[in-house]
């Protein structure tokens, strides 16, 4: 594994394509979203990540049915679903030490 | 705007175009019709925004053609500081949009300039020596100096900004911080 891969906007494409596939557009709106308006990834920065994420086998690219003919979309892998959930499982760990010394040290 | 993006879209490496060029491009349409509803700045600011990312795009993936590893992996791991992503400051952004502006009225000034002169093929003369002076050459050189120097001072002062000089300072910080908390216990 990349060690810069699980950067921020990698991470919420990755927390966009967890509930479900989407397609760029889908996944540039959602990740704004997600941040709370607070990153707003462009096209080139999003297709740079996905490269690297498909390279990595953490999504996987398809043809869409449901959507105009030639649209692609990409879901999460199980490799990627896996990452996904380690890295969640590392932030609640450190987030919980944080607040617990924040809380100490107010108190 | 989408010739535009179509051509920088053309900076990018043939395979990469190959692969991802439909789909952006039908991306920055999507983009552009979601923009068209806006005010003009934020017209300008998102195609500037969308500019930049497709630039540095091109950049990255050249990089990785000639070299064969990321340009992520080479700069400083930033898993723990999670920020956001590398953000042009304002003032690149302004100095990329200021050039974009003026690039593409330049473009259409030489289309309108073209369009009014009539073809002529009228032969142009051999340039004589006499009039090559050493004081026009003096003052374009120093001219070009001038605005290299001024360019120099655009990109140290836009990496400054950025805080890119903050990485050679990083492990210094640490054994900072380190010592101090030995010196606490």
């Amino acid at each position: 594994m990349a060690p810069s891969l699980l950067t921020e906007p990698v991470l919420l494409i990755l927390l966009s394509l967890a509930d479900q596939p989407r397609h760029g557009y889908a996944i540039l709106q959602d990740t704004h979203k997600i941040s709370g308006g607070r990153v707003r990834l462009s096209t080139g920065t999003l297709y740079g990540a996905l490269r690297r994420l498909l390279e990595e086998n953490w999504i996987e690219r398809f043809e869409a049915s449901d959507t105009s003919r030639g649209k692609q979309a990409y879901r999460l892998t199980a490799t990627g679903r896996r990452h996904l959930q380690a890295e969640v499982h590392r932030m609640r760990q450190l987030s919980y030490v944080a607040s617990l010394r924040l809380e100490r040290m107010e108190s | 705007m989408q010739a535009f993006y179509r051509s920088l879209l053309g900076l990018y490496p043939a395979g990469y175009r190959r692969v991802y060029q439909r789909e952006m491009l039908s991306v920055l349409a999507e983009l552009s019709e979601e923009a068209a509803e806006q005010d003009w700045p934020v017209r300008l600011w998102l195609a500037a925004r969308e500019s930049a990312g497709l630039l540095r795009g091109a950049l990255e993936e050249h990089f990785r053609a000639l070299t064969g590893s990321d340009p992520r992996d080479v700069v400083p791991n930033r898993r723990i500081s999670m920020r956001s992503e590398f953000r042009f400051p304002k003032t690149t952004v302004a100095l990329m949009t200021i050039i974009l502006v003026a690039v593409i009225v330049a473009i259409e000034k030489a289309k309108a300039l073209s369009e009014s002169i009539p073809p002529s093929s009228v032969p142009v003369g051999p340039i004589h020596p006499e009039y090559v002076g050493v004081v026009p050459a003096f003052l374009i050189a120093v001219g070009g100096s001038c605005v290299m120097g001024l360019l120099g001072w655009a990109v140290v002062f836009s990496l400054r900004r950025s805080g890119i000089h903050r990485f050679s300072s990083m492990q210094t910080d640490t054994s900072q911080s380190k010592s101090t908390t030995l010196g606490l216990k």
